[in-house]
């Protein structure tokens, strides 16, 4: 395929600036089974988490006397993108993202309360349109935060890249294909500690630290959609019937 | 001895004499496996590893019809640590070999165009990573090694259907050199090259591949977390080095 | 009052509790809750097993002399076989007390006694309080209500055993849903047909 010209006058091909984000909604607490769940539309990706646990750990002898393990599936339905059927099971993207996104966990929930326990975050692709894992990260942190689990934090990832000259955010799955760069970045945004961070393509000192500055811009709009989403549902009922401070 | 060795980290004294941002002793060798159409036996102080690479005659990707194809991956042989065991890969090793290969791709290291052989016929060119000894730092060992592999390979012949890989005079065309410098952070302290020991107690790890002039792959592991002043320091740091690693691959390529 | 999200300072100095954390001398709520003044109260929140809390469980495990049981959470509860009065049954379903907690977060448990029937639920823990009530209130309205046997586990275990045990736990997931909000307790009576805790006949 002949590489499009993906910034034109200025706009990116869906419209975006180089800065833009792509709308977000996010609904919590979809699946009554699990502690806590988060459905995410992210641009055209739309995004399942949930989060299951504590629980004792099993196999027994995997669980850790000091604190509880953090076990993470990320994995696309085989129907999630435009090409062929997906194959079934993990392929090595999703054993990788799987690692990098529970490692984004392990620091995120208070795991040294809950020794020999398990804790397990499940992401699910429904529908990929490039950003999928930084959604997974976004839409598991919002899952987490409504299960009553623990956390330092409600962690937020998006993707900075690179077109040409330009540093673009968020890219979508026509803009990553072609792109001189990607960079997905999970950021804890208390403390601004960086929690993820892989990059491929190329970009020069000044392009990264550029990159770097767009994502935390990108991270306050972000959280704030996480926050919001998450409080909404407690808020609804209050305006409805007032607060129970006991 | 975990207390012991942070103690020591964090009081500047890190084990066999060196500074936090001095690498151990490199030793690189090419065309260990003559089996191969490629190879070298990178060490990192205890750490080494062994990279073959190999050509197949493959069908390019349907999106880049006039391109080879690259396929890395990483075995962590029981045989190099007590620790690692046998079975299919593990998220560890397949982290490896995906860092690795973007590195690879990214800095464009192997001319991709020069793969191709004719319509529908292209080079696959198979990067295999084999961890011998495992005292640390794999990722910056692992991409030593592929690289100095990759600028003594040998491209095989394609003719009359048949595949010949003897006598062969023609290099694989290298277009770029990528290194990467792998950190570890132990408490607040940041490391370069990290031995076993020192990995056993990081908190996070950071790697960044970068050609002199972009950097071309990150990946960041573990559960630690870093702040944006010490992902600069490790930028600046990793351009540093680049000069002194590309030295040793060229002089081991000569 | 305002609501807070896990990672948000409540206190500008250190004071550890349960739910929170402590970082540089400040204190930061780990979940999801209401803070009223200085008083946190968790909207979701987990489990903190306490000596003398009332648990319902399943036994999980007869292992002979001791049993262990299931309370909704990562950590077992055991039951000495000895101190129990009959022999209990794999898929029982008990009513005990938190006796301690031993240095593997094992809870040891007993005053056990064994519910007959019935139906294992689960909420979340920190909805109990609430399904409870001050002195009791939500709890025997639900049970007048309702005409069930109704046992209520601060581990988010409720065991229920009636004929209308379907409008029980439809008047506990609104508990459970509407935890936080004023009028709670009027709304239930007006679902449960109860005033001021007698039953009203519908006419």
């Amino acid at each position: 395929m002949e590489k499009p010209q993906l910034i034109v006058n200025g706009l990116r091909l869906d419209g975006r600036k180089p800065d833009e984000l792509r709308p977000i909604k996010i609904e919590t607490d979809i699946i009554k089974n699990a502690s806590g769940s988060a459905y995410m539309e992210w641009g055209n990706n739309k995004v399942i988490a949930a989060v299951y646990g504590p629980k004792e750990a099993l196999p027994k002898h995997t669980g850790d006397p000091e604190k509880a393990i953090i076990k993470c599936v990320y994995s696309m339905t085989p129907f999630s993108s435009l090409e062929e059927h997906g194959r079934s099971g993990p392929n090595r993207r999703a054993i990788e993202i799987s690692k990098v996104t529970k490692e984004v966990f392990e620091n995120i929930i208070l795991v040294e309360n809950f020794p020999r326990s398990e804790i397990d975050i499940f992401i699910e692709i429904l529908q990929a349109d490039g950003g999928t894992r930084a959604a997974g990260i976004t839409a598991a942190a919002v899952a987490l935060a409504t299960s009553g689990i623990p956390m330092r934090d409600i962690p937020y990832a998006v993707s900075a890249g690179r077109v040409g000259d330009t540093v673009i955010i968020d890219l979508n799955k026509l803009e990553d294909n072609y792109s001189d760069a990607d960079m997905p970045v999970a950021i804890a945004p208390r403390n601004n500690e960086i929690l993820l961070m892989q990059m491929d393509g190329g970009l020069t000192r000044e392009q990264f630290k550029k990159a770097l500055e767009m994502i935390k811009n990108a991270g306050k709009v972000i959280t704030k959609i996480q926050r919001e989403a998450i409080k909404k549902p407690y808020e609804d009922l209050i305006n409805k019937y007032g607060a129970k401070y006991e | 001895m975990n207390d012991y060795l942070k103690e020591l980290i964090s009081s500047g004294l890190r084990s066999h004499d060196r500074g936090n941002f001095d690498y151990r002793e490199i030793k690189i060798k090419s065309d260990v496996i003559k089996t191969a159409e490629g190879s070298a036996d990178v060490s990192i102080g205890d750490t080494r590893v062994l990279v073959g690479i190999k050509l197949d005659v493959d069908e390019p990707m349907p999106d880049k019809p006039d391109e080879g194809n690259l396929i890395t991956s990483a075995e962590l042989l029981p045989l190099a640590s007590p620790d690692f065991e046998p079975g299919p890969p593990n998220p560890e090793s397949i982290e490896l070999a995906r860092v690795v290969d973007r590195a690879l791709r990214s800095a464009e290291a192997i001319d991709m165009k020069s793969l191709f052989i004719e319509e529908n016929k292209v080079w696959s060119v198979f990067v295999d990573i084999y961890v011998l000894n495992y005292d640390g730092n794999l990722f910056d060992a692992s991409l030593l090694a592929a690289m100095t592999a990759l600028m003594k390979t040998k491209k095989p012949i394609y003719k009359d259907n048949k595949v010949i890989r003897e006598n062969l005079n023609e290099y694989l065309k290298v277009n770029n050199i990528v290194v990467s410098t792998t950190f570890a952070k132990i408490g607040d302290i940041l490391i370069l090259d990290p031995t076993g020991e020192e990995e056993s107690i990081m908190n996070a790890r950071y790697t960044i591949a970068n050609d002199g002039n972009n950097i071309r792959a990150i990946q960041k592991g573990l559960y630690g977390s870093f702040k944006e002043e010490e992902i600069d320091n490790m930028v600046e740091i990793s351009f540093k080095k680049y000069n002194e690693l590309k030295l040793l691959i060229e002089n081991a390529t000569k | 009052m305002k609501i807070v999200l896990p990672g948000d300072e409540i206190l500008d100095r250190p004071i550890h509790m349960e739910n929170t954390f402590v970082e540089n001398n400040k204190t930061y709520t780990a979940v999801l809750a209401m803070l009223h003044d200085d008083k946190l109260i968790p909207l979701e929140g987990l489990w903190y097993p306490k000596v003398g809390d009332k648990v319902v469980g399943r036994v999980e495990e007869d292992k002979f002399s001791i049993y262990e049981i299931d309370l909704n959470g990562p950590y077992s509860g055991l039951l000495i076989s000895k101190f129990v009065k009959s022999p209990l049954l794999v898929g029982d379903i008990i009513e005990a007390t938190v006796k301690e907690i031993d240095r593997y977060n094992t809870i040891i448990l007993y005053k056990s006694r064994k519910l007959y029937g019935g139906k294992l639920i689960s909420v979340k823990p920190s909805k109990i309080p609430r399904i409870i009530g001050r002195n009791n209130t939500m709890l025997k309205q639900l049970i007048e209500g309702t005409k069930c046997n109704i046992s209520v586990g601060a581990n988010g275990y409720i065991w229920i055993k009636g004929n209308n045990i379907h409008l029980a736990i439809k008047a506990i997931t609104k508990i459970a849903k509407e935890a936080h909000t004023g009028g709670l307790t009027n709304r239930i009576s007006d679902m449960l047909g109860v005033k001021n805790g007698e039953t009203t006949t519908n006419s």
